[in-house]
């Protein structure tokens, strides 16, 4: 989520466009593994003003259906929220109940 | 033409608006700069991950006081050497899917493409040791005052020239 570690104002960024668990890319897929890596690192030597942001040109293979299928089950929070609709503005807004 | 990345391809529902309300939560703020010192070359280089990667041998994340209470997440960090792999770890993250990264680490902590770097000289080397954090943190404050100083600490130590952030 790119757009999110943005908003945190780090210095540089590598940006990439694949689901969350496999940042670097598919399992057994050493060469694109390698490749996201190296282009990452080379961003830190073009990127040369802060909050700099590289947009790294990787396609991810699978539609976002695909990928959205293989996810396990919902952690805690979300099906605690199912039960409790009504916190769900508290969670939106980092509002944690005491 | 350069890509434009989508953050939210591959994340919809609650999650999108979640992080989209986040997002607008952030206001402006100073950006820290370190120039890089040495060309990567000559360069240590450690990797921080926040999918809650763990030596077997050590201790797991607390996984069960997040299913006690679901807006709570442990906050602490584990050290990796620069030779593990996916027989040597667990992944403790509820939000992610581990099964890509417990049959090929480098999915996620790419310990392995790091050396292949150092062997072809494209790096100086891979720092001794790596870090892991678990990212479904709520309230920063523990990370943000014991976690955070811990592991710069230890990176000091380490004396790392780059530090690779990598989301999970």
């Amino acid at each position: 989520m790119p757009d999110l570690t943005a908003s945190v104002s780090v210095p540089r960024l590598a940006a990439i466009e694949y689901p969350l668990g496999r940042t670097l890319g598919q399992p057994g897929d050493a060469a694109g593994q390698l490749a996201v890596l190296r282009a990452t690192l080379h961003a830190l030597e073009t990127i040369q003003t802060p909050g700099g942001i590289v947009n790294l040109p990787f396609e991810w293979p699978e539609s976002p259906k695909v990928v959205q299928n293989s996810q396990t089950e919902n952690p805690p929070i979300a099906r605690y929220i199912v039960k409790h609709p009504w916190l769900l503005p508290r969670l939106l807004n980092r509002d944690v109940p005491k | 033409m350069e890509k434009t990345v989508d953050s939210f391809r591959f994340i919809s529902g609650i999650t999108r608006r979640m992080i989209r309300t986040w997002i607008s939560m952030e206001k402006p703020r100073p950006i820290p700069w370190t120039p890089l010192a040495k060309p990567l070359a000559q360069s240590t280089v450690a990797l921080l991950s926040s999918a809650g990667v763990a030596l077997k041998t050590d201790q797991p994340f607390d996984q069960e006081g997040e299913r006690q209470n679901p807006w709570w997440g442990d906050p602490s960090y584990r050290i990796l050497p620069d030779t593990a792999t996916e027989n040597d770890v667990r992944l403790y993250h509820l939000h992610i899917d581990p099964r890509f990264a417990e049959q090929d680490l480098n999915c996620l902590f790419p310990l392995g493409r790091l050396k292949e770097l150092e062997q072809s000289g494209e790096i100086g080397r891979s720092s001794p040791r790596h870090y892991s954090m678990m990212g479904y943190i709520l309230e920063p404050e523990t990370l943000l005052k014991v976690t955070v100083p811990a592991i710069t600490r230890d990176l000091r130590e380490d004396q790392a020239d780059v530090v690779v952030l990598v989301p999970a």
